[in-house]
């Protein structure tokens, strides 16, 4: 029985106009357009400077900014005003004003003549550009105050990234990309297939035969679980090929906590399916569920960061898990022992998943 | 040896207030052709997804093929056939696969399921369409591919939820050949249809209004006792005493 349903959905896959090349693009899109898209990197932040000293100091200043890579430097201004009006209309994202003593004062070693004005419109770009600007002023000292100052850059924080040292965010988001990828695939495409077969009324067909609903659901089920395995597969060997990431733990690992994902996104789309009874219903629930599942599973903001309701929420997220399990085999090398949390996390929210499910899937009325 | 393939004692099922099949009970004889007539919302397809072990009646008893309605209805699957009102095999599924899938369903082996797709496809005169998408076929095709393939295990009774809506008369007449012909093998059918030609074909027809069943006999009868000419007068005097609303 189990041989003519599977052919069956196998037949449908491959016949269905848009889901084999969706599987395609999928991993493609993933891995060569998105982590660019998605990368938090701070670059070509606008700068505008006004600068009243016009001395050798000051230009040598601004040369440290520019050649640190993160600032464009678009304008040159002569006066506040016209800086202000350049922030106003969204022209740059930073001034500096440099006073008019700025040699002198670096001189004597007094202070740092200069003003500082981030818009933080983006809170992110805004707080990392001060960052890079104090970074620039640090720098610039240590190499031409004297006194004070060079005592104070004196104190030098030392630091040393691990795991991804070159603070590349590419490499942050790829495993994550996976882990949303997979979980569309594998939760969301087979409610939707299941519930497009209650629209069509073939479900009432294979209702009145008696075919078992485990079959027909994994039947239904194995053809996405076979993409999703497609997708991190081809995902992985296009991270190593284009940009030469390769996976720090062992790969194997990567492929178990994915099945332990599966069943519980298997889980969750059947019981999905049961409670809608058409497309639209399905989609708007589907939708709900992808928007929470991604924003809640500190895939793009540290859940540590959330707020503790929001942080509780993320217990029952099982993308949190998944997430954190792929991101720390790929960039650290875990084993399941280190992220027995994760996989006990993962189990948990399956066997509720999947047993919801079952119970609530009808033959008949 | 029990003679009866269905027996049904006091079928009740509601929706929350409305009852859509009212206390009914019948029988329905082992290789007999059974009418079950009645207007829409009448509650004919309700009773029929009822014995079709689609559905779990409210209250009542009784049995489908020599299976229990409340407690089998697993095993009532494997010896019925089910035909729906609507076309419901895979349209992304040419004729063959359809026939092949729902032949593996009822586990038949490969072999068998060869032999019986050259055969049907030679009863329908389809041998040419073998190999197109469900979907591209024309309806009066569909409906009697749909019926090939509800006989497909050999089931001891066939449900036909009004299997000739929408077909031309000529193809109406080739079906019901198809039906006749299933039933000279011992099979029984049980049919809804609002065609009251089809009626007089039946050996036996009920009449179904507002849920409960008001006429049960043979068509010759029931037109004796109405002293209608036709199924058709008949049908209108029985089924005109009807209060719910047409649906």
């Amino acid at each position: 029985m189990w041989k003519y349903l599977l052919e069956k959905e196998f037949k449908q896959f491959f016949r269905d106009p848009g889901l084999p090349k969706m599987a395609l693009a999928f991993p493609v899109l993933m891995m060569l357009v998105f982590p660019f898209a998605v990368s938090m990197d701070i670059r070509n932040i606008n700068l505008a400077v006004v600068d009243n000293c016009m001395s050798t100091g000051s230009a040598r200043f601004m040369e440290k900014c520019t050649s640190s890579g993160y600032f464009r430097l678009v304008d040159l201004c002569h006066d506040p005003d016209e800086a202000m009006a350049l922030m106003d209309a969204n022209k740059v994202d930073a001034v500096i004003t440099i006073m008019p003593d700025f040699d002198r004062q670096i001189g004597t070693g007094k202070g740092f003549p200069a003003g500082i004005k981030v818009n933080t419109v983006n809170g992110t770009k805004g707080s990392l550009g001060a960052q890079y600007i104090l970074q620039c002023v640090r720098l610039y000292l240590s190499e031409n105050g004297t006194g004070m100052q060079a005592a104070a850059a004196g104190i030098d924080i030392s630091e040393k990234y691990y795991f991804n040292p070159t603070m590349d965010y590419k490499l942050f988001m790829i495993p994550a990309l996976i882990v949303i990828a997979i979980t569309m695939i594998t939760a969301f495409l087979p409610s939707l297939n299941i519930v497009s077969e209650k629209e069509a009324g073939t479900i009432e067909q294979i209702n009145v035969t008696p075919v078992s609903k485990t079959a027909f659901i994994v039947c239904k089920m194995i053809p996405y679980w076979v993409i999703a395995f497609f997708i991190l597969t081809a995902c992985l060997i296009i991270a190593w090929a284009v940009f030469g990431y390769v996976c720090r733990g062992n790969i194997l690992w990567l492929y178990l906590f994915t099945v332990l994902d599966i069943i519980v996104m298997a889980g969750l789309g059947l019981l999905i399916s049961n409670y809608s009874n058409n497309a639209q219903q399905a989609m708007f629930v589907i939708w709900f569920f992808a928007m929470v599942f991604m924003l809640m599973s500190g895939i793009f903001t540290p859940i540590a960061s959330m707020p503790d309701w929001a942080q509780a929420i993320t217990y029952v997220n099982p993308m949190r898990y998944y997430a954190d399990a792929m991101r720390a085999i790929f960039l650290k090398g875990s084993t399941p022992v280190d992220l027995w949390y994760d996989a006990a996390g993962l189990a948990v929210l399956g066997t509720i998943a999947v047993t919801a499910a079952i119970s609530s899937y009808r033959k008949s009325e | 040896m029990e003679t009866n393939a269905i027996e049904i004692h006091n079928l009740t099922k509601k929706f929350g207030d409305f009852t859509a099949v009212d206390d009914i009970s019948f029988d329905v004889r082992k290789g007999e052709i059974f009418g079950f007539l009645g207007a829409n919302g009448a509650g004919k397809t309700t009773a029929m997804r009822i014995l079709c072990g689609l559905s779990r009646p409210t209250s009542g008893s009784g049995t489908v093929a020599g299976s229990d309605i409340w407690k089998e209805q697993e095993k009532i699957k494997k010896h019925i056939g089910y035909m729906s009102q609507r076309f419901s095999l895979y349209p992304d599924l040419t004729v063959r696969e359809n026939i092949r899938l729902f032949g593996g369903i009822y586990g038949l082996r490969d072999r068998e399921i060869r032999e019986k797709t050259a055969t049907m496809l030679e009863i329908l005169g389809m041998e040419d369409a073998a190999d197109k998408f469900c979907s591209d076929l024309p309806l009066g095709w569909k409906q009697k591919l749909s019926f090939c393939i509800a006989q497909i295990h050999s089931p001891q009774i066939i449900f036909l939820d009004e299997p000739t809506g929408g077909v031309d008369p000529e193809t109406r007449r080739r079906f019901w050949e198809l039906i006749y012909a299933q039933a000279e093998n011992g099979t029984t059918i049980f049919v809804t249809t609002h065609y009251m030609d089809e009626a007089e074909y039946c050996d036996r027809v009920s009449i179904m209004v507002d849920g409960k069943i008001a006429a049960l006999d043979a068509p010759s009868s029931l037109k004796d006792r109405f002293g209608a000419a036709s199924m058709d007068e008949v049908f209108r005097t029985v089924a005109g005493r009807a209060e719910r609303e047409d649906q």
